[in-house]
């Protein structure tokens, strides 16, 4: 799948760039964490699937695996680019 | 308790961060959800959402991921999923918590055949930041017998949708979100259109960009109009299309931002700007 990066918007000002939906960033739409796809993207397991298993460290610095540690319960899983920036 | 909590579910965190990094986080955010470090990237490559299109080489922003929330039943089997063309934008947790609770809305009686669709229109958020979704939730009372279409529809008739007015500005709509649909074969021609029946909801995710933000001495709002639309037909006829406007103002809400300054805001500080140091460095030396 080639994906393109969106690249619209406009330089606004120092540190303040705009991208095609007016959000505001101090990067260019299309650089490093601002690099949105344009069109379809790959978006993982699909609806129906099982949620695939999850084996990561948390916080405290222990492993856990999602499946067993939601003992039973229903899952909301997020994945975001970063607590840090 | 958190919303999630509240609805028997489990929310957890995943990014490239170091585990330290995530501690420094959830001390100074409070956070009750779990956060998870893939700082390989090995969980973000498995579910196959690994941000190609950014190079090898350019760090650190090289191993996130497209972003987006999976949304499970109790058996862990993917109910729902959000992702967006733009990152910028994160569904909000009303929006969750209503996927992973599910809605049905019973009344204690349909309308009879023929008679009006019933619809309510709610703003289901308090406040709108920016870049975080609320939604526009409409529930519909389809009479028995009856059905909405879903989009697209052909020339003459309306499709059930929720639209924000053409000017509009500053804020976004995104992907709606609506129940299944059944096939249903219309007699005079064979075609077939796709339709809603029973206690309809739908929502429609939006986001304001904060180029819209109008302040007095009351505070900063912002406001978000438009129209639901629809068309009701039985087996035989329809009714005519329907329209109900909305107009909802409602605060600007200021987005908690990940803090990379020495303590700014009410916030206290994380260390960002060490951590975000320590993530390049630690990426530019191992390649």
């Amino acid at each position: 799948m080639q994906i393109e990066r969106d690249t619209r918007g406009a330089e606004l000002a120092p540190n303040q760039y705009e991208d095609a939906e007016g959000y505001i960033a101090p990067l260019p739409a299309g650089s490093g964490p601002r690099s949105n796809p344009l069109g379809v993207f790959p978006t993982g397991p699909e609806v129906g699937e099982r949620l695939p298993d999850v084996v990561a460290v948390d916080s405290d610095g222990a492993t856990l695996d999602l499946h067993e540690d939601r003992e039973g319960k229903p899952v909301v899983l997020v994945f975001t680019r970063s607590a840090v920036w | 308790m958190s919303d999630f909590e509240a609805a028997g579910a489990k929310l957890y965190v995943l990014s490239y961060d170091e585990v330290d990094a995530l501690a420094d986080y959830k001390k100074a955010h409070g956070a009750s959800f779990t956060m998870l470090s893939d700082s390989d990237s090995e969980v973000i490559r498995s579910f196959g959402i690994l941000n190609t299109t950014i190079a090898e080489d350019d760090h650190p922003w090289y191993g996130i991921p497209y972003p987006g929330v999976y949304v499970t039943n109790s058996e862990g089997i993917i109910t729902q999923k959000f992702f967006e063309n733009n990152f910028t934008v994160r569904p909000g947790a009303e929006q969750l918590v209503a996927a992973v609770k599910g809605e049905e809305f019973t009344l204690a009686e349909r309308p009879a055949t023929g008679e009006q669709v019933n619809v309510e229109i709610e703003f289901d958020g308090a406040d709108l930041p920016i870049g975080i979704t609320r939604q526009i939730v409409a529930r519909f009372s389809v009479p028995e017998g009856m059905h909405l279409y879903q989009e697209p529809v052909p020339e003459g008739l309306v499709g059930a949708s929720i639209e924000l007015d053409g000017d509009a500005e500053g804020i976004l709509p995104y992907t709606m979100i609506a129940p299944d649909t059944r096939p249903l074969t219309l007699g005079t021609d064979g075609h077939t259109l796709e339709v809603y029946e029973g206690n309809v909801i739908l929502r429609l995710p939006i986001a304001q960009n904060g180029r819209a933000i109008t302040k007095d001495d009351d505070g900063r709002w912002v406001t978000i109009s438009g129209k639901v639309r629809w068309q009701a037909c039985d087996s035989e006829a329809c009714l005519l299309p329907e329209e109900e406007s909305f107009n909802f103002r409602v605060p600007a809400a200021f987005t908690v931002m990940a803090d990379m300054g020495p303590g700014e805001g009410r916030v206290p500080s994380m260390n960002g700007a060490t951590h975000f140091k320590k993530m390049t460095d630690r990426r530019k030396t191992e390649s």
